[in-house]
C-alpha cells in the first residue's frame, strides 16, 4: 500500500487538492485566443507553451474544461489507417501517446490491448488486407488474421454471429490502445496552465472580430478580447464559429451515440470492431462495456441520446457476445461530431488571416489529440501550416484534392 | 422513436425514411469557379431547412421542413416530380 494511501485513512479531509485554480478576470489581449477547452484545444495551449515558448494565450469555453467530444467518445487509439497521409499522421500521435503520462505527469491509464476490425463477408476481408498493406509499408504493426486466430484471441465470441453474418477473419492491430479522456485533458490543461495559459470556463465566444481581413480579437459574454491568432478547435460547433468568420466549408453535424453497462470483472481485454454490424466494444479499466455504434442518420444539433440507438445497438452486439445479454446499460450519451466528405480532418491556416481551424474531427478525434495539438500548436507559431497538417488544410475542398481517408472511422462508412 | 405527418400515409416513424440531404435545386449555369463551392460547402448551423425524405416502404418523395436544432419536422409536402 502507497504511503499516499495510508495517509488518507487518517486524515480527515479526503478532498483532492485542485489539480489548477479558477483564472481571474478575463484580460483585454492576448497573443493567442483558443475556442474550445476539450482535448484539441488544451493541447494546443500546452504544446504552444512548451515547445515554442508562447504562454499569453487564453483557452475560453462556453461550457467547462472538457465536456464535448473529449469526454464523450470511446478512447480508442489506433494508427492502422489507409492512405499515407493518416498513417503518418495517427502514427506520431500514437508516439506521442505512449510517453503521455510522464510528459504531462498525469497517469492517462494509456492500456495496448490490441484492436480487431472483424471481416464478415470477402469484401471487408479485401479491404482489411489493403489496410494491413498499406500499414506495413509504413512501418504500422498491423496484419490481417483468420477466423481461427480471432477465436483464440477474443474470449466469448460467437464466430457464426447468430448464424447471420459469420467471423472470416479480422484486421489485427497489436498496438491498438484506449486511455483515459478526461485525464489526457486535465493533464493537459494542469502543465498549460503551470507554464502561464489562462483557462476561461463558461466563457462563450459570441463573434470573430477581422479588421482588413486579419483577425483582431473576438466578442465574449464576459467583454471583448484583442488577439492577433485564433484557432477555433470546438468539434461539433465548427460551422457556427466559421459563420462569424464568413468562411463555409463542406463540415456536416451529426450525432454519434455510445453507451456504457454496469462494471463487471474483466473479461474482454482486446478493442472489437465490426464495420458489418456496425458497432465496437472495449471494456475500460473500471469494468464498464464501452460500446458505440455509427454515426445517426440525420443532420441534428443537439446532444440526446435515443432509445432506437441502445435498442440496435443492443441487437447487433448479443449476435457477437450472446453473454452480454444478462449486462445491464448503466448510461447512454450522445456527441456531435464534424463530418468531413472525406473522413479527414480540416485543419491549419484558412484564407482569414490569424484565424486557424482545428475541425472536421468527425468521429476520429481523440487519437489524434497530441499529434494535433502539436502541429497546431506549430503551425500557430510559424504562421503557416506545419508538413503534417497541410494535406487537411481548408483548401483542398477548392481544388478538389480530398484526402480519401476511408480508414479514417473504423465504422459508419 | 420520433413521428411526423405525412401526405398519403399519415403518422409515420422517421426511421422508415431514407434523408437525402438538404433540398438544394442544381443552378443552369454555373462558373467554373463557383463548382467546388456548390459541391462542397454547407451551412450547417441550427436551423430550418427543407430536405428530401424518401419513404423506403412505398417508394414515396417527401420534402420535409425541418428544424435541425430541435428535430422537430414542421411541414411535408408530397414531391410533384417535376422538382429539381
Amino acid at each position: 500500500m502507497s504511503v499516499r494511501l495510508l495517509k488518507y485513512a487518517f486524515i480527515e479531509d479526503h478532498a483532492e487538492q485542485p489539480w489548477f485554480g479558477t483564472a481571474g478576470p478575463l484580460r483585454d489581449s492576448y497573443d493567442v485566443v483558443i475556442i474550445g477547452a476539450g482535448g484539441h484545444g488544451l493541447a494546443c495551449a500546452y504544446y504552444l507553451a512548451h515547445d515554442h515558448g508562447i504562454t499569453n494565450v487564453a483557452v475560453l469555453d462556453r461550457s467547462y474544461l472538457g465536456g464535448g467530444n473529449t469526454g464523450r467518445n470511446t478512447t480508442i487509439i489506433r494508427s492502422n489507417y489507409l492512405t499515407p497521409e493518416g498513417v503518418a499522421f495517427y502514427d506520431a500521435s500514437l508516439a506521442l501517446f505512449r510517453d503521455l503520462s510522464l510528459e504531462l505527469d498525469t497517469n492517462i491509464f494509456y492500456s495496448e490491448r490490441g484492436h480487431y476490425t472483424l471481416a464478415h463477408n470477402e469484401s471487408t476481408l479485401r479491404t482489411a488486407r489493403w489496410r494491413a498493406e498499406v500499414n506495413k509499408h509504413f512501418g504500422i504493426d498491423s496484419e490481417v488474421v483468420d477466423a481461427d486466430a480471432v477465436g483464440r484471441a477474443i474470449p466469448g465470441i460467437d464466430l457464426a454471429c447468430g448464424g447471420n453474418h459469420a467471423v472470416e477473419g479480422a484486421l489485427y492491430h497489436a498496438p491498438g490502445a484506449v486511455a483515459r479522456h478526461d485525464a489526457v485533458a486535465w493533464g493537459y490543461a494542469r502543465q498549460a496552465v503551470l507554464r502561464g495559459v489562462e483557462i476561461h470556463q463558461h466563457t462563450a465566444v459570441t463573434a470573430i472580430t477581422t479588421r482588413g481581413g486579419r483577425v483582431s480579437g473576438v466578442e465574449t459574454n464576459r467583454g471583448p478580447v484583442s488577439a492577433g491568432c485564433v484557432l477555433s478547435a470546438v468539434a461539433g460547433e465548427t460551422p457556427r464559429v466559421l459563420d462569424m468568420v464568413g468562411l463555409t466549408s463542406p463540415i456536416e453535424i451529426f450525432p454519434l451515440q455510445a453507451c456504457v453497462t454496469e462494471p463487471v470483472k474483466p473479461w474482454l481485454d482486446t478493442i472489437v470492431v465490426s464495420g458489418s454490424l456496425h458497432l465496437y466494444v472495449s471494456q475500460s479499466a473500471r469494468g464498464e462495456m464501452v460500446m458505440g455504434a455509427a454515426l445517426d442518420p440525420l443532420e441534428v444539433h443537439q446532444r440526446r441520446s435515443t432509445f432506437e440507438f441502445v435498442s440496435g445497438l443492443a441487437d447487433q452486439i448479443l449476435d457477437l457476445f450472446p453473454a452480454m445479454a444478462t449486462l445491464k446499460v448503466n448510461r447512454q450519451w450522445a456527441g456531435m461530431a464534424d463530418m468531413t466528405p472525406d473522413f479527414a480532418p480540416v485543419m491549419g491556416t484558412t484564407p482569414v488571416d490569424g484565424f486557424y481551424l482545428d475541425a472536421g474531427w468527425g468521429t476520429w478525434g481523440f487519437k489524434a489529440t497530441p499529434i494535433s495539438g502539436k502541429t497546431m500548436a506549430a503551425t500557430i507559431a510559424a504562421g503557416r501550416d506545419h508538413a503534417l497538417v497541410a494535406p487537411f488544410n481548408l483548401r483542398r475542398f477548392d481544388d478538389f484534392r480530398l484526402v480519401g481517408e476511408k480508414g479514417a472511422a473504423a465504422i459508419g462508412h | 422513436m420520433k413521428y411526423a405527418e405525412f401526405p398519403h400515409l399519415g403518422r409515420r416513424p422517421y426511421t422508415e425514411f431514407a434523408q437525402a440531404g438538404v433540398l438544394e435545386p442544381e443552378p443552369d449555369e454555373l462558373a467554373p469557379e463557383a463548382v467546388a463551392p456548390w459541391v462542397y460547402a454547407r451551412r450547417s448551423v441550427p436551423r430550418e431547412r427543407v430536405e428530401w425524405w424518401y419513404h423506403l416502404p412505398t417508394r414515396l418523395w417527401f420534402r420535409v421542413r425541418r428544424d435541425t436544432a430541435s428535430d422537430t419536422v414542421l411541414g411535408v409536402e408530397a414531391a410533384r416530380g417535376d422538382e429539381r
